[in-house]
């Protein structure tokens, strides 16, 4: 009997062009969206018209579109956290923790009880199964990869997961969207957390933790401006600080390096070749390696500290519960709360939550 | 498919959806108009007016014509504003047609209170009087709910409270063709009904009026409807209406009698198969039952029915699936997590004991 691949249907061209490719590799194909937050919030849900998208889609392949309602679970084990760590002064990635908990398990858990022999979505990354473990590789589209996203799911997620247009840039996917006759082939990608978009953001932010408003002070201790509140910025950020003329020198730009939470301030400095901006070691905790294994010391590895970070190579100093991690060079703007990912080759092989970062291994 | 959601909606029955097909073909003419092919379309209406009196025991000169259930709901309702008493007491069991309405004319100075009901979801007279306000202006209580089908005592309890010279709205949207419904006896001044809730199309419903000065024009245009429905109307659905409530009263007795069977047989032998379950009916609507399955969720049951081309609803899910716990089964008392377990089963005329069966079986692959 034909496999049975249940799909997470979002809205998006991405899940949309993967059912069809499923189909024509002859799966039985049905698909699910996932409701992860109140339609009634509607100023920064946009769930009914995704629904709508994802029925026009499903329409036109001529297969069946059930909902299953993951507010709550989303609520509890995705958004709770990402307050926390936003109240922390963190950058946390609820896009890395959805998948683990949400994608890949409650939704998971559902199609399984449905009957399907295995999920399918439509993220850029493949898997390759080797010596009977399955491997998570980068997805073809340098520019799209996705993989950084699923570092924290296990074997057990992994080997009941397809990812069809793992081999396929974004730009054939839109084209063949369109060939398709889906509406959505020129639906803008969803960025952020993936139902509100970085344009809404502080305003949503603000909804759920009171902004505290403070200094900006650059690394003399001059105060030189006025934040609204630290969890609206990140290390590195050079937008949006608002730092007016005649602070320093008027033609190098300021870049948030330290967020001092005791005190509420933050501590910008002017260019982006400043050392305070740059670190060699970092510490992360939260470490999952999806074979199961951590690699060998002698293993080559990179690491990425950003989704859209370039790969560095690195070495894994100590391992235990949390690991210190030495980059070949220093790194730009490592950002507590965000994960590292490391990657031999084009495996991703796992990764954890970036604690702190500093210039010594001590 | 096979289909057990006809509380949801009724597939058209062949005759109906042949009529409206004519219409649609030949009498296209605007009824206002005052050459033949317009009166000939007007007196198409009136006839369908007649039809749909004859069902409810109303003279024709008592109906007219809305979009639908939720239209002429809002008319009875957004009509308080006009008038002096702002009062109204409503079920806590009713349709959003009425519960939502109230919750957007409150800012208008309209005020509100909701009738308990039982662990039956019955609505009792003492509960009803007790809530009576110097300002009440209306009394709202719908003839048969539509997730559990309990039929409500609007007789009693209009006899109850007719010295008191409230008026009484109801809204029978899942009762016709379902019990026999007169507006005499029942007493009520007003009362909706929707098509495609007894085998009629979609998109038409009625307004019944006692009195047709005690209401307003809520959708206001020309003068359609004794001015009381503005909009050109709706020719082929007032006809397949006025067709559809003619053969659900004649049918209305084999009907029920029919879905009553297919009831108690899949109540019977559901009970035998599982006997946790828990019927959340009683004195329901015939062939309308929710049940509760502990231990199982709704939204899974619904899905895996669905897997085997089976249709069955658990009444309260919005349309892009946030399943939250149905209004209905909290005013009965039923806790959350039986709540979220509960489907609703809506058998129709068309249904056959070998479809109930083929239910019971694929219930039983699943629990």
């Amino acid at each position: 009997m034909k496999e049975t691949i249940i799909i997470g249907m979002s809205g998006g061209v991405d899940s949309a062009v993967a059912a069809s490719i499923l189909i024509e590799n002859g799966y039985n194909v049905e698909a699910v969206f996932m409701k992860n937050w109140d339609e009634e919030d509607e100023e920064f849900c946009t769930a009914t018209q995704d629904y709508k998208d994802a029925l026009q889609v499903c329409d036109i392949l001529d297969i069946p579109l059930r909902s299953i309602d993951l507010t709550n679970e989303y609520w509890d084990k995705v958004f709770k956290i990402f307050l926390e760590e936003c109240k922390k002064g963190r950058t946390p990635n609820p896009d890395v923790i959805c998948n683990k908990e949400i994608k890949f398990r409650a939704f998971l858990d559902y199609a399984l009880e449905l009957g399907a022999d295995k999920i399918a979505t439509g993220h850029y990354a493949n898997i390759n199964k080797h010596d009977n473990i399955f491997q998570l590789i980068r997805g073809k589209d340098s520019n799209k990869d996705q993989s950084y996203f699923l570092y924290r799911l296990d074997q057990s997620q992994v080997s009941k997961s397809v990812f069809p247009i793992g081999d396929l840039n974004k730009k054939n996917v839109r084209k063949k969207a369109d060939e398709l006759g889906f509406l959505n082939h020129n639906k803008k990608d969803s960025t952020g957390i993936c139902f509100i978009g970085e344009r809404n953001y502080r305003n949503f932010l603000k909804k759920f933790i009171n902004p505290q408003p403070g200094d900006i002070v650059s690394d003399n201790g001059d105060v030189i401006g006025q934040h609204e509140g630290l969890m609206y910025y990140t290390y590195g950020q050079r937008q949006g600080l608002g730092i007016g003329g005649g602070c320093g020198n008027k033609d190098a730009p300021w870049y948030v390096s330290e967020k001092i939470i005791s005190e509420n301030r933050l501590v910008a400095v002017q260019g982006n070749e400043h050392p305070s901006l740059y670190h060699s070691f970092l510490t992360a905790s939260n470490i999952n390696w999806i074979s199961g294994i951590p690699p060998t010391k002698n293993q080559n590895i990179t690491a990425k500290i950003r989704y859209r970070s370039k790969d560095t190579a690195c070495k894994i100093i100590t391992q235990s519960d949390s690991i210190i991690v030495e980059f070949n060079a220093p790194k730009f703007a490592i950002a507590p709360g965000q994960s590292i990912v490391f990657y031999n080759n084009d495996i991703c092989i796992g990764g954890g939550i970036i604690e702190s970062r500093s210039n010594s291994n001590n | 498919m096979i289909y057990f959601d006809h509380s949801a909606t009724t597939p058209i029955h062949p005759l109906v959806a042949k009529k409206v097909n004519n219409i649609n073909r030949i009498h296209y003419a605007n009824p206002s108009s005052i050459y033949s092919e317009g009166r000939k379309a007007k007196s198409l209406i009136e006839k369908a007016r007649t039809q749909v009196a004859n069902a409810i025991g109303a003279k024709n000169t008592q109906i007219f014509f809305t979009s639908g259930g939720t239209e002429a709901n809002n008319q009875v309702l957004w009509n308080k504003l006009n008038e002096e008493k702002k009062h109204i007491i409503v079920s806590s069991i009713e349709h959003p047609a009425i519960i939502k309405v109230l919750k957007n004319i409150e800012r208008y100075g309209i005020t509100a209170s909701f009738i308990p009901v039982n662990k039956n979801g019955l609505v009792e007279i003492e509960s009803v009087m007790k809530l009576i306000k110097k300002d009440t202006g209306l009394i709202s209580i719908m003839l048969a709910n539509n997730e559990v089908g309990t039929i409500q005592p609007i007789q009693e309890i209009i006899e109850n409270t007719k010295s008191l010279n409230i008026p009484f709205h109801t809204d029978a949207v899942q009762a016709l063709g379902k019990i026999p419904i007169d507006v005499n006896s029942l007493g009520v001044d007003y009362l909706s009904l929707s098509a495609h809730k007894f085998y009629g199309p979609k998109g038409i419903g009625a307004l019944f009026v006692k009195n047709k000065k005690k209401i307003q024009s809520l959708i206001i245009g020309g003068d359609q409807e004794d001015g009381l429905r503005g909009g050109t109307e709706n020719i082929s659905g007032i006809v397949g209406m006025g067709l559809a409530a003619e053969i659900a009263i004649q049918n209305q007795q084999t009907c029920s009698s029919h879905l009553k069977n297919l009831e108690k047989y899949f109540l019977d032998n559901l009970k035998s198969n599982s006997p946790n379950i828990i019927c959340n009916s009683i004195n329901n609507l015939p062939g309308l039952i929710s049940i509760t399955f502990p231990g199982f969720q709704s939204d899974i049951l619904m899905a895996k029915l669905d897997r085997k081309k089976i249709a069955v609803s658990n009444g309260s899910a919005c349309n892009t699936g946030n399943i939250k716990p149905s209004n209905v089964l909290k005013a009965m008392g039923i806790k959350n997590d039986l709540n979220l377990s509960t489907l609703r089963f809506s058998f129709g005329k068309n249904n056959t004991k070998d479809e109930v069966d083929k239910l019971l079986n694929a219930l039983k692959e699943i629990i």
